[in-house]
């Protein structure tokens, strides 16, 4: 005990040493993989943080090829480099388990991002509360649906913990509308917008007379929304999921699709950063504090799966036709 | 004197630059002790993988081996699913560790020789054939662990293979060394390696010099297995937690290292200690590149130009010639001998 001690105050004290050699600090993002769009977002709440902070040296990074061996590879040499915080979006939580270990020991702060199962960090922030954010999609669903009809669901994979955690508040918020009845819920997609249209053409040859669809995968609305819009249902069938502006634009603008949900990347960046940095200054978290980043003003702070904590923030965005357009990425 | 191997040459320079490089750029921190240890112990894993495609393509018959890192991902899962139900981490860690470590290594071998065989016997052509099985160890990776990631833990002597050193070295490079060692000293010093390297170079002459070719790629596609299964352990020890679909950028990887390290694609001509140096180059490469806090297309690029740098040395024999040039300068006779 009294080694770690010793140790840890020596690491300190080199952390310290390289703070102040590196002016006011260091905090590079490590995204899953970079130029893909979601990530290209991050990066202008990235660069906006910097221009905030003029006075840090902060950047963001990521693999080339989606593989969490390339994104340890980033993060171990970051870690040796001495970068004084990482605010990581892992691509696989479980690989860099042993990294962040090591990197924390050595006195690197550690904050991630959608990995609300990773042991060894300090602070992860999440943009919502899984079960909120289905109650919320549902809620847009029976607003359109009137509160009664027939509505199934869509799920990324049974495996996908959120997604699942997404349809089951969904269907707890249904329960309060008597009328609306779920058939053949948790259909797979594998985020395959091919593949889903094909689903949702035989769910609507099956049920003629459905009247909602929720859907969790990014690509689901695209699939769902196309079989709705060959029907010639648009804006008679409901459809509510997590999606993407951009791509969702035609059929958010044809009716096809009601609303979606996502969370801005930019301002998850944004909020990853500033945490870092108030962990850099050697400031508290607090439960109900603001981080001066929109959808972040009031942020719900729990104990993490380790020693970390979970902060919430309240980031959710529901888009519909008239509003997409203020999220354009 | 034996001839001057220029590629060895060109290897050992740029691993030199490359070091003064970081040195400038970073000021210093990328020679610091820890960063040395940092990037030595991310070569072995994907370094033991070339070696196995380096065995494979020097077997010749259009060789390589395509199931590397699917293999060493299934070793990790398969034995680490198996050891943590009968053995426990904290209460018996040596023997944990060793277990496990076997476990990895017979997964590997047997996953090999499976390679092997269907080579040799079936006579089906070792790109098809490690594709297949490519997808095969992925696939029984996948079941055995419903698709999860498989938590090993870190006991004692697994995190001291990991991430421990000796003398300032880590364990794992140590390993990695030895093996290449090893491997190296059978391809020349031994009937096997010389036979290998034979039937690689001309698989006909092998035919009627009455080779035993079938074992020789059986054994030589067994190795490479076992190597990957060695990967697997490495891995394990790393990142606490192995998955199947770690490190799926490593297939190309390995085969970057393997050819740019000189092995000659049709069979006969690989020398280990340019692998190893090539894996160390590559590391170095990407290392740097992550410390300047460049975008990492830009190391994609870098690695692509090496290797048509590379491949072009070779081609027209640069390195030899300007060898040559100098000695004939200073002793107008040496040339002749």
């Amino acid at each position: 005990m009294k080694k770690t001690l010793k140790l840890g105050v020596v690491a300190a004290l080199l952390a310290s040493g390289a703070t102040a050699a590196l002016a006011e600090g260091t905090i590079t993002t490590v995204v899953k993989i970079s130029g893909i769009p979601w990530f290209d977002r991050m990066e202008t709440g990235v660069e906006l943080f910097a221009e905030q902070n003029p006075e840090m040296s902060i950047s963001q990074v990521g693999p080339a090829s989606a593989d969490s061996a390339q994104q340890l590879q980033i993060v171990q040499d970051l870690v040796a480099k001495g970068t004084d915080a990482l605010a990581v979006v892992p691509m696989d939580p479980a690989i860099l388990e042993g990294i962040f270990k090591r990197a924390m020991d050595r006195g690197t702060i550690i904050v991630t991002h959608e990995a609300d199962n990773q042991m060894n960090t300090m602070v992860d922030v999440e943009a919502f509360d899984n079960a909120e954010y289905g109650a919320a999609l549902n809620a847009r669903l029976a607003e359109c649906m009137g509160g009664e009809g027939k509505w199934t669901t869509f799920v990324g994979s049974l495996g996908s913990r959120t997604h699942m955690q997404w349809v089951g508040a969904g269907e707890e918020n249904a329960k309060q509308h008597a009328g609306m009845e779920l058939v053949d819920p948790n259909n797979e997609s594998f985020d395959d917008a091919n593949g889903t249209y094909e689903k949702a053409k035989e769910i609507l040859r099956k049920h003629p007379d459905i009247k909602g669809f929720q859907t969790s995968a990014g690509n689901d609305v695209l699939g769902v929304g196309r079989a709705i819009e060959e029907a010639g249902l648009a804006g008679k069938v409901c459809l509510v999921g997590t999606g993407l502006p951009n791509p969702s634009a035609a059929y958010l603008d044809s009716g096809a699709i009601t609303a979606i949900g996502f969370w801005d990347p930019q301002k998850a960046g944004m909020a990853m950063n500033a945490v870092a940095k108030m962990l850099l200054e050697g400031k508290e978290l607090t439960d109900g504090m603001d981080l001066g980043v929109e959808g972040y003003n009031s942020v719900t702070l729990k104990d993490g799966p380790g020693e970390g904590k979970l902060l919430i923030g309240n980031g959710m965005v529901l888009a519909d036709k008239d509003t997409y357009k203020d999220y354009l990425f | 004197m034996r001839k001057l191997d220029g590629r060895l040459v060109i290897l050992s320079v740029l691993v030199l630059v490359l070091l003064g490089a970081g040195g400038l750029v970073s000021g210093g921190t990328y020679l610091s002790l820890f960063n040395l240890q940092s990037m030595a112990t991310q070569v072995p894993e994907i370094g033991l993988l070339a070696i196995g495609v380096m065995l494979a393509m020097c077997a010749g018959n259009g060789g390589i081996d395509l199931s590397g890192i699917a293999l060493a991902n299934l070793a990790g899962v398969a034995s680490g699913v198996v050891v943590t139900q009968f053995v426990s981490a904290t209460e018996a860690p040596w023997l944990f560790t060793l277990a496990f470590a076997a476990g990895a290594l017979v997964v590997g071998a047997l996953g090999g020789l499976l390679n092997g065989i269907i080579i040799a016997r079936l006579g089906i052509t070792p790109i098809l054939c490690t594709l297949g099985t490519q997808m095969l160890f992925t696939g029984l990776a996948v079941v055995v662990s419903d698709g999860r990631s498989v938590t090993i833990g870190s006991p004692d002597p697994m995190y001291e293979l990991g991430n421990g050193v000796i003398l300032g070295v880590p364990y794992s490079f140590l390993i990695f060394l030895a093996v290449a060692l090893v491997l190296g000293a059978v391809l020349r010093f031994t009937p096997f390696g010389m036979r290998l390297m034979l039937t690689g170079a001309n698989s006909k002459a092998a035919d009627f010099s009455g080779f035993p070719k079938k074992t020789i790629f059986t054994v030589t596609y067994t190795l490479s297995g076992l190597l990957a299964g060695l990967s697997g352990v490495i891995i394990a020890a790393r990142n606490v937690n192995v998955k199947w679909d770690y490190g799926t950028s490593y297939l190309l990887i390995a085969i970057l290292i393997a050819v740019m390290a000189g092995v000659r694609p049709e069979g006969g001509y690989g020398r280990i200690v340019c692998v190893v140096l090539s894996a160390v180059v590559l590391q170095l490469l990407s290392s740097l590149l992550n410390f300047i806090g460049l975008s990492n297309f830009v190391r994609d690029f870098a690695w692509g130009a090496l290797l048509l740098g590379f491949l072009a040395v070779g081609r027209f024999g640069l390195i030899e010639s300007l060898a040559a040039a100098v000695t004939s300068a200073r002793s107008p006779r040496a040339s002749k001998g």
